[in-house]
């Protein structure tokens, strides 16, 4: 870097034209270089390479053999396993987005305020966004164990929670809004911090109860948070696998066959990688489209 | 009047635990009941006994000694991948976010997007390529398979860029009048400054990577490079029966995954926060 270029008055950005070294010239470039080789070999490659692998009929070691044009698109659309597992998908994320987004409400306007125990309370509550999906899944499937779990203990029930066709999407559902609990309450909580204490102080002079505060001030306030964490539990959702994988492999028969379970067994026990790229690419773009709509409505929904 | 207000607010306070008991008893439920399963003599887990007659930790000592069981294997594999991604993310996140942030280059905007934009992929849907082309390597039970993917995020690189965008400006300029190369600013400087932003990313990325189930499921078939999560979901498998020795197993893997949570509790949440501009 030399001196004479850098003189007091230069501009900040104009700083490392400083030297014209070769060096200096590539340096950002190689600062660049980890990140770029990491993204390169493991994000952007394997992303256009599903999307071409979708096009093809591939072999058992997943190389494209055939060009198969968009037949693993049609196929897919044509078969009913793969709507059962986009409606699957779908009730999944509603449960999950709506439940989790109702836990983390409810337990963060009851810690908002400062009392003996909010602390500790605010920990339990935010405490399973550290607990991994399969270390949940394990400890759920002994609380819904069939003879010898609590569920079934406590309410004296003989309900086969996880391998049953009408309560295993339920139950899958239950433990994914217990997993994700903990990210609402940490994000709503952070909302509620920011609402304006004077508001309230002012609507309980006009005799506003806890209820007309609660949804004529808290809830309009935190709208963009509340929007945005809804956005977060579908795009997360989406994303299951953990919790399905464990305990019902998708099952039984499709009940729990969401989407990225549904890639799973495509490319794993049926081999066929092919159609696995396809599902992929339909993930994709139901992310793609979640973000695109938040995106969109973002500055809209602001309300303050 | 004074006195009533207090009194009103003690009130309110008490009925606000009150409430949260019930809540409270809900959320910690799977992870005391865990831990309550796992100390119980294994004849009354089946008898659906209510209060266990005793406290044995025999499944903990069966998890590490019983050789059906490689525990210690799994924990010395997770904390080998989990200490290596969060290395790795710090040194190549560093380099990146100092580049955009400190550095003016032709593209920089459009690579700035381009790192962005990787957070809209989601990981589960390269995850097919990214078996193949590990497999077509060799890679399969392998160390680098694990940790490779994963040492650089569009994360770690925006919530280090926001933090170096906070140094001031005189910072870089005396750096320069100083003749202070790009490198020693990096490491003399930044990284000193830096404490809080690489605590938050380091916490995050630990548990992440601890927490971490499909990939290591799909890269690994031998116990010599299984990791936690895997291993515990595997027991299932082995022996359906043995419900107390799961139980352990869960506890075994979350103590570490509660520590962080517990002792890095506010690097953790700034790692989220940041975590979730991505959208």
């Amino acid at each position: 870097m030399s001196l004479k270029t850098v003189s007091g008055n230069s501009q900040s950005n104009a700083m490392n034209k400083g030297s014209s070294g070769l060096y200096s010239r590539i340096e950002p470039y190689l600062l660049l270089l980890p990140a770029f080789a990491i993204f390169g070999m493991f994000l952007f490659y394997p992303f256009f390479r599903t999307i071409y692998l979708s096009f093809f009929l591939t072999d058992k070691f997943g190389n494209a053999k055939v060009f198969w044009n968009i037949r693993n698109y049609a196929d897919l659309f044509k078969s009913a396993s793969f709507w059962t597992s986009i409606t699957v998908t779908v009730k999944f994320v509603l449960g999950v987005s709506i439940g989790s987004l109702l836990v983390g409400m409810i337990t963060s306007l009851l810690t908002a305020d400062e009392y003996p125990g909010a602390t500790f309370a605010a920990g339990s509550y935010a405490m399973p966004v550290a607990i991994a999906s399969a270390a949940a899944s394990m400890a759920f499937r002994m609380i819904f164990h069939p003879t010898s779990g609590l569920v079934n203990n406590v309410f004296g029930t003989h309900i086969n929670w996880l391998g049953s066709p009408e309560w295993a999407l339920f139950s899958v559902t239950l433990i994914t809004i217990w997993l994700q609990s903990g990210i609402n309450f940490i994000f709503l909580s952070a909302g509620l911090r920011n609402v304006p204490k004077e508001l309230y102080e002012s609507a309980s002079i006009d005799g506003a109860n806890y209820f007309q505060k609660l949804f004529n001030i808290t809830i309009p306030s935190i709208s963009p948070t509340l929007f945005f964490q809804i956005v977060i539990n579908i795009i997360s959702s989406f994303q299951t696998f953990s919790q399905i994988k464990i305990l019902t492999q998708g099952g039984p028969g499709d009940a729990t066959n969401v989407i990225v379970h549904a890639i799973y067994r495509d490319a794993f026990f049926n081999f066929r990688f092919g159609t696995a790229a396809a599902r992929s690419v339909i993930l994709f773009v139901i992310i793609l489209i979640v973000t695109l709509i938040q995106f969109k409505f973002e500055k809209r929904s602001v309300n303050y | 009047m004074r006195l009533t207000f207090a009194r009103k607010r003690k009130l309110k306070n008490a009925g606000l635990m009150l409430l949260n008991l019930p809540l409270m008893f809900i959320i910690l439920l799977p992870l005391i009941y865990t831990l309550y399963i796992s100390v119980m003599p294994a004849d009354e887990i089946y008898d659906n006994v209510l209060i266990p007659s005793a406290i044995s930790f025999d499944n903990y000592v069966r998890a590490f000694t019983n050789p059906a069981y490689s525990f210690l294997g799994y924990i010395k594999n997770s904390f080998i991948i989990s200490l290596s991604v969060m290395l790795g993310q710090m040194f190549t996140c560093s380099l990146a976010a100092f580049a955009f942030s400190f550095l003016d280059f032709k593209g920089k905007k459009l690579l700035f997007i381009l790192v962005l934009s990787t957070m809209m992929v989601p990981g589960e849907a390269t995850i097919i390529a990214n078996y193949l082309t590990v497999s077509r390597w060799g890679w399969l039970d392998s160390y680098q398979a694990l940790i490779l993917p994963y040492i650089t995020s569009a994360l770690g690189i925006f919530l280090l860029r926001q933090h170096y965008l906070t140094f001031p400006k005189e910072l870089r300029e005396a750096s320069l009048l100083d003749g202070c190369t790009n490198m020693r600013f990096l490491y003399s400087v930044v990284f000193p400054l830096s404490k809080p932003a690489l605590g938050a990313l380091g916490a995050y990325v630990f548990l992440n990577t601890w927490n971490q189930y499909m990939w290591p499921l799909l890269v690994t078939n031998s116990d010599a490079y299984r990791t936690v999560q895997v291993g515990i979901s595997m027991l299932y498998d082995i022996d359906a029966e043995a419900l107390g020795l799961m139980m352990a197993g869960v506890v075994i893997v979350i103590v570490p995954s509660l520590a962080i949570f517990v002792f890095m509790q506010k690097q953790l949440i700034n790692g989220l926060m940041a975590g979730a501009v991505k959208g």
